[in-house]
């Protein structure tokens, strides 16, 4: 399967992802270890005259989905990334290019794998167990420090997509994206403010007994007030800004419209939709839940635009 | 629905008394505190109107009716339901740590709403119980299976439990580590929340509890019999194998309706039928009533308390019986009365092997396992086998990884086997020593107190949670006379605590989930260089120190009175030995995790490939362990590249079938 994804790939990487490809099937052709070593080195050789030309990483390997996230906003197709199915389901936006290699999980990244590919640059992001300092010896590292509570995740997206941005040569890309965030966000408020506008609830379930409920600290937070809209949820919330409760607590949103995120678990839904207790909560039975598609809740300007739109759409 | 224990109407007798305070203590603070919350929510004036004809427009009755109300039973059935089957269990398996957890039910139900819910949902559409119940009798059906050739020895159904527990639950973390973001679901139920939705929950278990106790109670002359030994009770005309199949099934089904209704509550269990039994509870007439009534009272109170508790998110009530009922049986250990275990000896041929010639050909076996795992890889082009001129290339990557594997899975060995031989016990494991146990409750703390993963941090942490359990451990072995049973009970304890604060944890959505989990199922991806030279020397050590200690080990087996008899100074003994035991344990989980499966297989199999003495048990299980860790984490890097499995899960995972195999073959 990799192999489709590698021929799909671009400049210089074609030329050393072909004699890979080869190199793949080469134990039957009985091509040996030393000689695909021997393509990499090549492959390694060329990366290199092209970061000379332009003296700026473009071979990168993600660590997890939200540094993943920026890099394919500014416009650059990452090598490899860990958990691509994950980030189809959850992130869903931007689309990932076939090419991107699968690099395991997020918490055990492949090693072995990272250094034959031979990245640039290495991007993770805090809180994932990772200890930057050991990807070191493979590459540079660039490292987003999103929910480390010292800036509030909207701001430090934009302050951490301008620093990747002038990492990997890209600064005009990475300006261009804040504003174009910042235009939609300010669009979506436009169009939004016409409508009477009650406070909102965003939540993810995830059985049919809690939700996650997003507040002071979050991403979605910040856009809400960015777009003049009031949180309904204003209690206390962990570090990665939400909280996990049960489900009667969202009586105390009282007849706010409710956001579930999606996606649902099938058997999940079947069970709420039969349940006496949510039909009857306030802002069920006013029939104000809207569900929207799947955001990252913890992505960079490229979820904060996607929850936007996606609200603006409601 | 708590029943108020009627039966207490004799106070005559302190005993009585004593289990009526148990129970109406806990239960009367539930109360007032119950009524207090629930009348701030909705006048008590209207509860009976809100009860009867609820008004679902007004938030209140909705909560009340459909929250409140459904909270307040399922916390006094689910107690009920866990301290009969403890009660049941322990009867059964004459053994005071048997709980749900120890016969392999729990696992079983568990791995099978996971399996169900991560690929086959559909199935859950109609509630869970159905899955549940069929998972947890397919294990523990498995465990009657090992068990049956042994006419159902405690000891033997205690080790194919634990087995059978281990396998699953490392399948189950396995699977959800594996869809880690499709898994939150799994973790919240995991840890045990009672938050309801609606009365359903109570009317499935309700029946079924019911059904229980009057099963039970008419089980209760032949479960009497069951304390003498099979001879005796067949001649008494009773049909042992029977009466044990029936009141498990008993325990069976209760079990896993609570699985399946809740999730795993932790604890009640083994605690309840503890509690009673310290209160003065010493007929099973006695433990039946006032167990399921003890269960009822403390996880009522559990829940209530919970339910005030300050945080920003739901503290799972599985997750606090842990934590308040797991203190408070250390504390009554030191009333219990030791040889509440008995050991026996396990029924182990005794063959004549040549073990130096045997010892040497595994030694041979290891090094070429090492070399092999080495060489031999998988990259993104597909196996192949390492040019000598590569090694350097690939040696930082994998050199620390297989020796840390290596010197881990050694030290886990000896302090297994030390444990095994110092305590008679065939489930003593350094997991079940509790220092493990201590070391993750350390790495806990340190993530509930900061944000991000600090190794250095997290190291120091994991220290000082081993070295306090291991003081605590001797201090209370000081306290009366060094009894073992009491160490393991203790160890067990921690142990609890330790994976119930990590699941409040999982439960609480932190993204560092990944990090834990890896951790936890005993990862060497994060084995450093240094980690390598510290597990290859302290094993080293070890091998060196612990042959000293060899008239010990070949005599406690044998039991107390036997040893003292030979002249041993049994605290002194059982001070060292446990010493040398606790350090590599706890090193061996600094290193990669808490790892519980090396440390109890690996002196198993040794005695099984006939290493009878203690000395070439020793060398033998070093070599064992450290043979399965290597393997498993060569398996672990190549099975599914370029996703990885952790060592530890794997060789849990791997290594449970084969010892089940064992366990039959020894039979015939």
């Amino acid at each position: 399967m990799f192999l489709w994804r590698r021929t799909e790939a671009d400049g210089f990487h074609e030329v050393s992802l072909v004699i890979r490809s080869v190199s793949a099937r080469g134990i039957s052709a009985g091509i040996t270890r030393r000689v695909c070593l021997g393509g990499m080195a090549f492959a390694w050789l060329a990366g290199n005259a092209s970061r000379a030309q332009t003296g700026t990483p473009e071979r990168i390997a993600c660590l997890e989905w939200t540094s993943a996230e920026m890099a394919i906003s500014l416009g650059l197709v990452p090598l490899c990334l860990c958990d691509l199915r994950g980030y189809e389901d959850w992130v869903v936006a931007p689309d990932l290019a076939s090419s991107i290699l699968d690099l395991g999980s997020r918490s055990e990244p492949n090693l072995e794998m990272l250094r034959d590919l031979q990245p640039h640059l290495i991007t993770g992001a805090y809180g994932y167990g990772l200890e930057e300092s050991d990807f070191k010896r493979f590459a540079p590292t660039f490292n987003v420090p999103f929910y480390d509570g010292t800036m509030a995740p909207y701001a430090q997206a934009q302050k951490e997509t301008r620093r990747l941005g002038a990492i990997l040569g890209r600064s005009a890309e990475a300006e261009a994206l804040v504003f174009r965030v910042e235009n939609t966000v300010a669009h979506v408020r436009e169009q939004m403010g016409n409508r009477a506008t009650r406070p909102l609830c965003i939540v993810s379930m995830f059985d049919d007994r809690h939700v996650r409920v997003y507040g002071a600290g979050s991403l979605f937070q910040d856009i809400l007030s960015k777009l003049g809209l009031t949180n309904a949820w204003t209690k206390e919330t962990n570090t990665w800004g939400f909280s996990s409760v049960g489900i009667e607590e969202l009586v105390s949103i009282g007849d706010a419209t409710l956001i579930s995120l999606d996606p649902i678990p099938k058997h999940v839904k079947i069970r709420i939709d039969q349940s006496t207790l949510w039909n009857n909560l306030p802002c069920v039975r006013n029939g104000k839940v809207i569900t929207i598609p799947a955001v990252w809740p913890f992505g960079g300007l490229a979820a904060a635009e996607r929850f936007a739109s996606l609200l603006a759409m409601t | 629905m708590i029943r108020l224990p009627h039966s207490s109407a004799h106070p005559a007798s302190s005993r009585n008394r004593n289990l009526a305070l148990l129970v109406l203590l806990p239960a009367l603070l539930a109360a007032i505190l119950s009524y207090v919350a629930l009348n701030h929510l909705l006048p008590s004036d209207q509860w009976w109107q809100s009860f009867r004809a609820t008004d679902l427009t007004d938030p209140n009755q909705l909560i009340f009716r459909y929250s409140a109300l459904p909270r307040l039973f399922i916390a006094p059935l689910v107690g009920a339901a866990l301290g009969l089957t403890g009660t049941i269990l322990q009867q059964v398996l004459r053994n005071p740590l048997a709980e749900p957890t120890t016969v392999g039910t729990n696992a079983g139900a568990s791995l099978a709403i996971v399996i169900a819910t991560l690929y086959a949902p559909w199935m859950l559409e109609t509630g869970r119980e159905w899955v549940a119940l069929a998972g947890g009798t397919v294990t523990t059906a498995i465990v009657f299976m090992l068990a049956k050739g042994r006419s159902f020895s405690p000891v033997t159904m205690i080790i194919a439990g634990l087995i059978i527990s281990l396998t699953c639950s490392s399948a189950s973390s396995l699977l959800m580590a594996l869809n880690r973001e499709y898994s939150e679901e799994l973790f919240i139920w995991q840890s045990g929340s009672l938050v309801q939705n609606g009365g359903d929950a109570i009317f499935k278990l309700l029946p079924w509890v019911v059904g229980g106790l009057l099963a039970s109670f008419a089980l209760l002359r032949p479960l009497l019999l069951l304390e003498l030994d099979d001879e005796s009770t067949q001649s008494l005309g009773s049909r042992p194998t029977l009466v044990r199949l029936s009141s498990m099934f008993i325990a069976v089904v209760l079990s896993t309706m609570v699985v399946a209704s809740v999730g795993v509550i932790s604890f009640i269990a083994l605690a309840a039928p503890a509690v009673v039994r310290m209160c003065g509870a010493r007929t099973l007439r006695q433990r039946l009533t006032w167990a399921p009534l003890a269960g009822a009272s403390l996880l009522w109170l559990t829940d209530r308390l919970v339910q005030m508790a300050p945080f920003p998110s739901e503290v799972p009530t599985g997750t606090a019986t842990a934590l308040f009922g797991a203190p408070l049986l250390l504390l009554l250990l030191i009333k219990l009365r030791p040889a509440a275990i008995t050991a026996r000896p396990s029924h182990v041929s005794v063959r004549t092997v040549n073990t130096r010639l045997r010892l040497g050909m595994m030694l041979g076996l290891l090094i070429l396992v090492l070399v092999v795992v080495f060489m031999f890889g998988r990259s993104a082009g597909g196996w192949y086998w390492l040019q000598p001129s590569d090694v350097s290339n690939l040696l930082d990557l994998r050199g620390p990884r297989t020796l840390t594997a290596l010197g881990t899975g050694m030290m886990l060995a000896l302090a297994g086997t030390l444990m095994q031989r110092m305590t008679g016990n065939a489930m003593a494991a350094p997991e079940v020593l509790g220092v493990s146990g201590g070391a993750t409750v350390g790495v806990l703390a340190v993530m509930l107190l900061t944000s991000g993963v600090n190794r250095s941090l997290t190291f120091t942490a994991a220290a000082a949670g081993a070295l306090a359990t291991l003081f605590m451990l001797l201090f209370f072995g000081r306290q009366k006379r060094f009894s073992a049973d009491r160490q393991l009970l203790a160890g067990v304890c921690i142990a609890t605590i330790s994976s119930s604060i990590a699941a409040v944890f999982i439960a609480g959505g932190d993204q560092r989930i990944d990090f834990l989990l890896a951790w936890m199922s005993g990862s060497t991806y994060h084995a450093s260089p240094m980690d390598a030279v510290v597990a290859i020397i302290t094993a080293v050590l070890l091998l060196a120190i612990i042959p000293l200690t060899a008239r010990w080990l070949d005599i406690l087996p044998l039991g107390g009175s036997s040893a003292r008899a030979l002249g041993v100074n049994l605290p002194l003994a059982h001070v060292i030995l446990m010493l040398l035991a606790a350090i590599p344990a706890g090193i061996a989980t600094l290193l990669i995790g808490p790892l519980s499966f090396v440390g109890l297989m690996a002196p198993h199999l040794a005695r099984f490939l006939g290493f009878q003495r203690a000395i070439p048990q020793l060398f033998a299980s070093a070599v064992i362990g450290g043979l399965i860790l290597v393997s498993a984490d060569w398996m672990g890097r190549t099975l599914i590249f370029p996703w990885q499995i952790p060592a530890g899960l794997l060789a849990a995972f791997a290594g449970g079938p084969y010892f089940m195999v064992l366990m039959l073959k020894d039979r015939r």
